[in-house]
């Protein structure tokens, strides 16, 4: 004899199958309500990220932003062989001197060994790799001890740093010679 | 180090490793994840060859592989969450999955699987969970309802419903437990920037290797749970199992060795990379141990276990140290591929070292908890829903 | 006429006493007394030099340019310069590196031996010393963001954080990157990290906020022998498209992966991967 149940015998199924449109129904709600704005709007990503991505803080901003106030070195920088370089690389980024247009901190300034470290960067003759028509090179201390000069000097104790052959040429010019490889 | 002779001025190595490379960013975690679902495909299949080809044999183990399998599955996701840089954006995977993406699949794959094998076992355990319900109070007694989707009916009219929904789940879940661990594979086999994992036969050595775990899981955790409660071990049915262990492993352990020996005898500019990864740092973990100890050792003993009908108390101590080993060559497996793949620099120059700390995030110690976290989950799976067929409860099946 | 007063200011100064001058200079009591009145005026990206031609005012999505970037290997002395204003401008986590530039060294017997010190950050200053043969052959190679045409980052993020945009930039959406770390596995040319602030993916823009600006990439505008090199190609006058169109020595890095970067390379050896 067949036992009575309380359930049909198919109840389960239609329960099953009520769960699982209801879980598939709240998950297409739940994303409409969690996709993002603009999702999609040019492609697979959130499209308002191109305008942040513009935002990017600006940090390291131009020579010009320098010379805006650092006129006397403009000049001297800019009329010299190390024009192309970078002010910011020696004395940090823009942004850690000036925001929103005001002063708020100091840059801070090599000195001594610390300029020389800088300057062999570039100009150490021992890396080779260093083209000599881009760039000028020296072993140290020979190019010291050439130049006929105390192996203790620092760079910049002849050299200007952002026009190393201002003073060089300097006196040159004072003595009346002429020198190497000058074209000018 | 031979010089390198003019044109393969490539190939000479430096050990130059590109400055973003020596960090190993796919450590543990990401080495037990495809762990533990190739233990879930493998466990499944177990289930599948009794509920879908119907080898008689394997009943004793056909509901525990189910239960062993949700176990696994409930904690797949633990490893990737733990990993992610930001895991509260777990769920963008579903939201807006790319389609070009082989890991964003992953959220609907391993749902669709969740669903499937959970609905497995509440068809296949809806009897029991009746049966127990009339006799539990409280809490228990509403935990039976909710498995038993709140029907009390059992007739043969029902119980005749439930199994054509089994023999339908069981067979769509085998090529969802393929397609899940194959896709896997896919995730590594994918990667063409990646010597290594680059090659179509990957989500292959991933799926074989997953069945070859799940079954050697089930062998280990099969002997040892009955043996611990003093129950008879169902010797036929272990016998089939290492039947199946050594057909899966046969397989396994070819393409494995086939996909090293192609890239060899291929030799094209990948392979100066891959040779210098396996006679160095993955000389021990390759060599030594994933193939030397733990392939050809338990290879030959399964050969023998299969072809000769070994004395019962001897098939019953070496069937689950042969499977622990069967175990461990897997997990070296996913190490090897996982981190290995990640030593090589993209310089092609160098390789990188890891070494897992037992305290970080993706340290030793997590690795552990989550590899815990499934057996202590069956533990309470068992305390609801009976392993065996000769539990309380059970005969009402 | 302000400036050649200024010139003869100047050599009067520096005459008078060379050290003080530098000294003032340094400390900017000079220019300090000129610098804390900051010229008012126009916006702060109105008065920057536009070193790109047509982007001021450009607020549409897209641009209508074909940005390419060239790297003269010929030309890089290894100075480290790009690598400093690169960290700089995104304050990148140390031990990470958006842009890096790698030494090669060539011996006579063929041996390659590449190093990058912390990225080439710290510059070169010293010769490798563990070089069995005499050197034939030396040079630099920085290393950036390819912008691939077909970028393998973009197919594998599986959340689409990381996409291409129209005009070819490969960006990252910090606020949707789930750090998984695929987009890391999937690069080839190793550019991507995972940054351990953000916990995001991240990697060189080729300094798309300053691009849109009208500025050039923080490492262009810094490099002082003009080794790196950007610029629209649509535009028949721009440097890059003539080197690109003129018979050079240019090829990308690993052409064989299929990715086909927009980073090309000018006098590259076959040496470099």
């Amino acid at each position: 004899m067949e036992k009575k149940y309380k359930s049909a015998y198919y109840s389960h199924v239609v329960k099953i199958a009520l769960i699982l449109i209801i879980a598939g129904g709240l998950g297409v709600w739940a994303r409409g309500l969690f996709l993002p704005d603009t999702m999609g709007q040019y492609g697979h990503y959130r499209g308002s990220d191109l305008e942040d991505q513009r935002n990017v803080e600006l940090r390291n901003h131009t020579n010009e932003s320098c010379y805006e106030c650092h006129r006397p070195i403009r000049l001297i920088h800019k009329a010299g062989v190390h024009k192309t370089v970078s002010c910011e690389v020696c004395h940090g980024p823009y942004a850690d001197h000036i925001k929103d247009d005001k002063y708020v901190a100091k840059m801070p300034v090599k000195r001594d060994m610390e300029i020389k470290a800088l300057c062999l960067r570039c100009h150490n003759k021992i890396i080779r790799a260093r083209p000599e028509e881009s760039i000028k090179v020296v072993a140290m201390p020979q190019h010291l001890e050439e130049k006929k000069v105390d192996v203790g000097h620092n760079c910049n104790q002849c050299h200007m740093v952002h026009d190393p052959l201002l003073w060089v040429k300097a006196a040159y010019e004072m003595m009346g010679m002429e020198m190497k490889g000058d074209k000018k | 180090m031979s010089v390198a002779a003019h044109g393969e001025t490539i190939a000479a190595v430096s050990n130059y490793i590109f400055p973003n490379d020596f960090h190993v960013h796919w450590s543990l975690m990401i080495v037990l994840y495809p762990y533990i679902t190739g233990l879930v495909a493998g466990a499944f299949i177990v289930s599948s060859l009794y509920h879908v080809f119907h080898i008689k044999s394997l009943k004793p183990v056909a509901r525990f592989s189910l239960l062993f399998a949700l176990a696994f599955l409930i904690c797949a996701t633990w490893p990737l969450l733990n990993h992610l840089g930001h895991p509260e954006r777990a769920m963008s995977m579903m939201l807006t999955p790319n389609p070009t993406s082989a890991m964003a699949g992953f959220g609907y794959i391993y749902s669709a699987y969740f669903i499937v094998l959970l609905l497995e076992i509440i068809f296949i355990f809806r009897p029991v969970s009746v049966a127990l319900g009339q006799k539990a109070t409280g809490g228990l007694k509403t935990l039976y309802s909710v498995l038993a989707i709140g029907s009390d009916n059992v007739s043969a009219k029902a119980l005749k419903l439930d199994h054509k929904i089994i023999g339908f789940l069981a067979a769509i879940g085998i090529p969802m437990a393929c397609f899940l661990h194959g896709y896997v594979g896919f995730i590594f086999g994918g990667i063409k920037a990646n010597p290594l994992w680059a090659t179509p036969l990957m989500p292959l050595i991933f799926l074989l290797s997953a069945c070859v775990s799940g079954i050697a899981g089930i062998i280990v955790a099969y002997i040892l749970l009955r043996k611990l409660s003093g129950k008879d071990i169902d010797v036929d049915c272990v016998q089939t199992l290492i039947k199946f262990l050594w057909g899966f492993f046969i397989l396994d352990f070819t393409f494995e060795m086939l996909e090293l020996f192609s890239h060899f005898y291929m030799a094209n500019h990948h392979w100066h990379t891959l040779e210098a990864l396996y006679s160095g740092p993955l000389y021990n973990t390759f060599w030594v141990a994933q193939v030397g100890i733990f392939s050809v050792i338990p290879f030959v003993f399964l050969m023998f276990m299969s072809l000769i009908r070994f004395k019962d108390g001897l098939l019953l101590f070496f069937a689950p140290v042969i499977s622990v080993m069967i175990l461990i060559q897997v997990l070296l497996m996913r190490w090897n591929v996982v981190v290995g793949g990640q030593l090589m620099s993209k310089s092609e120059r160098g390789a990188t070292t890891f070494h897992p700390m037992w305290l970080e995030k993706e340290g030793i110690l997590p690795a552990i908890i989550i590899m815990v976290a499934p057996v202590v989950i069956l533990w309470l799976i068992g305390k609801v829903l009976p392993f065996w067929m000769d539990d309380k409860g059970a005969e009402a099946a | 006429m302000k400036e050649n007063i200024d010139i003869v200011d100047i050599k009067k100064e520096i005459q008078k006493d060379r050290r003080a001058f530098i000294k003032n200079v340094l400390s900017g009591t000079i220019a300090g007394s000129l610098l804390m009145v900051i010229p008012a005026g126009a916006a702060l990206d109105q008065r920057l030099p536009e070193q790109l031609p047509g982007m001021r005012g450009d607020d549409s999505p897209f641009t209508e340019k074909k940005f390419a970037f060239i790297v003269d290997v010929t030309a890089c002395i290894g100075c480290g310069s790009c690598c400093v204003a690169d960290k700089n401008e995104y304050n990148v986590p140390d031990g990470n590196y958006r842009t890096w530039v790698e030494r090669y060294i060539i011996d006579d017997h063929d041996e390659v031996f590449v190093d990058s010190p912390n990225g080439g950050l710290d510059g070169y200053t010293k010769a490798r010393t563990d070089i069995p043969h005499a050197v034939r052959d030396t040079f630099f190679v920085p290393k950036l963001c390819n912008m691939c045409e077909k970028p393998s980052c973009v197919q594998v993020c599986p959340v689409g954080a990381t996409y291409k945009t129209e005009d070819g930039f490969i960006l990252i959406d910090k606020s949707r990157c789930v750090g998984c770390g695929y987009c890391i596995q999937a690069c080839p040319y190793s550019v991507r990290f995972l940054n351990p602030v953000s916990r995001t993916a991240e990697k060189c823009t080729w300094c798309y906020h300053r691009v849109r600006k009208g500025l050039l990439p923080a490492c262009v505008n810094v490099c002082p022998v003009h080794a790196r090199k950007f610029g629209d190609l649509n535009d028949k006058n721009s440097e890059v498209y003539k080197i690109l169109r003129e018979p050079h020595v240019i090829s990308v890095l690993k052409p064989g992966m299929g990715n086909q970067p927009a980073l090309h390379y000018l006098g590259l050896r076959r040496e470099v991967v």
